[in-house]
């Protein structure tokens, strides 16, 4: 008789249990708030340096950046965008340093530049009414000369969104469109750093400069 | 006496509508193809071909799923196919949504530049495929619902929609710089949910149509020797 109850009892409440559980993954798989840490490795640019001499400034807010685009969304992109910048930069510059702030600089020539973040936004499937998610990560570049005379200052948008939903939980959508931002980030800075105009009138006037020594 | 009862008239009523309902699902492809020779293009063996998606568009993007499976077509005919992604990353970033060619002229002047050039050599990829495309939900029609109960559940109704694909394959010689020819597919098809107590669903394979299709015919393009 008393087995009857315990046994009873027992079925009663891994019955309660296997209901919390199940309960518990279908509000966890409801739940809005997304944290996601961008942990990819990227590849390295196929580039063709200039023979330019570059410091890049990647400060202790930019390599530790995390991003909060809404209350229930945060985005750990810091160690990633320092992996993509620093691969596209050494693209770019055939002498280049990265340093943690200005002081450590060693160059004695050629442009410093300070990457930041400005903002960082995201869109969902229940924002945009498109089945994707989407990521934009606005980068702004401080470029000076060594001697800290300003050049530019450079604003980048990069822009990644998933092919869909599909299979995608909400972190793993928004850490995937991250990452192809982050790509685009580097794309954009290939394809453009040397046409922004106050660049390529600093490469001018240094060329002018040395054709006439 | 006769053998037709009732019974036996139901049956035969129920099996003559899934039947019809089996053979209504199958999708409608049509291809249109374009090359300037009917002659396969010849591909070594250690040429390669590497089958790419373009995701420049702001409302859809090709996705993986349709490239890989018509890579896979392909590679069942003895063709060297080189994995996107990996193409994709040791050209990195000339090949993003943002930097693709879009035409020859820009493809020209990107093999121009010596690294890319050595890249492209060193993995032998002789022939490049742009898939450009999607699929989409066209019209849904009708109703299901499903109501669950101490006694049981079950689902009770009848729902249909329709799916397209469209997808358009460019080959490009990256030795010649030229295009070799170009492939457009159209696959239509209804899928179906019969709800009878249990949800039955008749699904037309709109897309895995249109990829086999696509596939096939791409594999015509090339001769491996």
């Amino acid at each position: 008789m008393s087995y009857k109850k315990t046994y009873k009892e027992s079925c009663k409440n891994i019955s309660k249990i296997s209901l919390a559980l199940i309960v518990m993954v279908i509000l966890g798989g409801c739940s809005s708030s997304a944290s996601v840490q961008v942990d990819r490795t990227f590849p390295k640019v196929l580039g063709e340096p200039k023979s330019v001499t570059a410091s890049i400034v990647f400060l202790e807010d930019f390599s530790t950046f995390v991003a909060q685009p809404n209350e229930n969304t945060v985005i750990d992109i810091g160690t990633a965008q320092v992996e993509v910048l620093q691969n596209a930069f050494a693209g770019l510059f055939n002498d280049v340093e990265f340093v943690t702030s200005r002081d450590q600089i060693t160059n004695t020539k050629g442009l410093v530049i300070t990457p930041s973040v400005r903002e960082v936004q995201v869109s969902t499937p229940s924002d945009n009414y498109l089945n994707v998610f989407e990521v934009w990560i606005k980068y702004n570049l401080e470029i000076q000369s060594v001697d800290g005379d300003p050049i530019d200052s450079w604003f980048m948008p990069a822009y990644g969104k998933t092919p869909d939903t599909f299979m995608y939980s909400k972190p793993k959508a928004i850490e995937e469109a991250a990452v192809i931002a982050l790509r685009d980030a580097g794309a954009k800075l290939m394809l453009d750093f040397y046409r922004i105009p106050a660049i390529y009138g600093w490469m001018m006037e240094r060329q002018i400069l040395e054709g006439s020594q | 006496m006769s053998g037709f009862t009732t019974s036996n008239v139901y049956r035969i009523i129920v099996t003559g509508s899934l039947l019809a309902l089996l053979g209504a699902c199958s999708a409608t492809t049509t291809i249109d193809e374009y090359r300037p020779s009917g002659e396969p293009i010849e591909l070594n063996a250690d040429e390669r071909v590497v089958v790419l998606g373009r995701r420049d568009a702001g409302h859809y993007e090709t996705d993986r799923e349709f490239i890989d499976c018509v890579a896979k077509q392909m590679k069942g005919a003895d063709i060297g196919i080189l994995p996107e992604a990996q193409f994709i990353d040791s050209i990195y970033p000339w090949f993003e949504p943002r930097t693709a060619p879009k035409g020859l002229p820009r493809l020209k002047k990107l093999m121009r530049t010596p690294s890319i050039k050595t890249v492209v050599d060193n993995q032998s990829v002789r022939y490049l495929v742009w898939l450009d495309g999607s699929t989409e939900t066209l019209d849904k029609g009708g109703s299901i619902s499903c109501a669950i109960g101490p006694g049981g559940g079950g689902c009770f109704g009848f729902a249909q929609w329709n799916k397209l694909s469209v997808y358009e394959a460019i080959v490009w010689d990256l030795q010649d710089l030229q295009e070799m020819g170009r492939l457009r597919v159209d696959s239509e098809g209804t899928s179906y949910l019969i709800g009878a107590v249990a949800p039955i669903p008749l699904l037309t394979p709109v897309k895995s149509d249109a990829c086999s299709s696509l596939g096939k015919q791409l594999k015509t393009f090339f001769s491996a020797s």
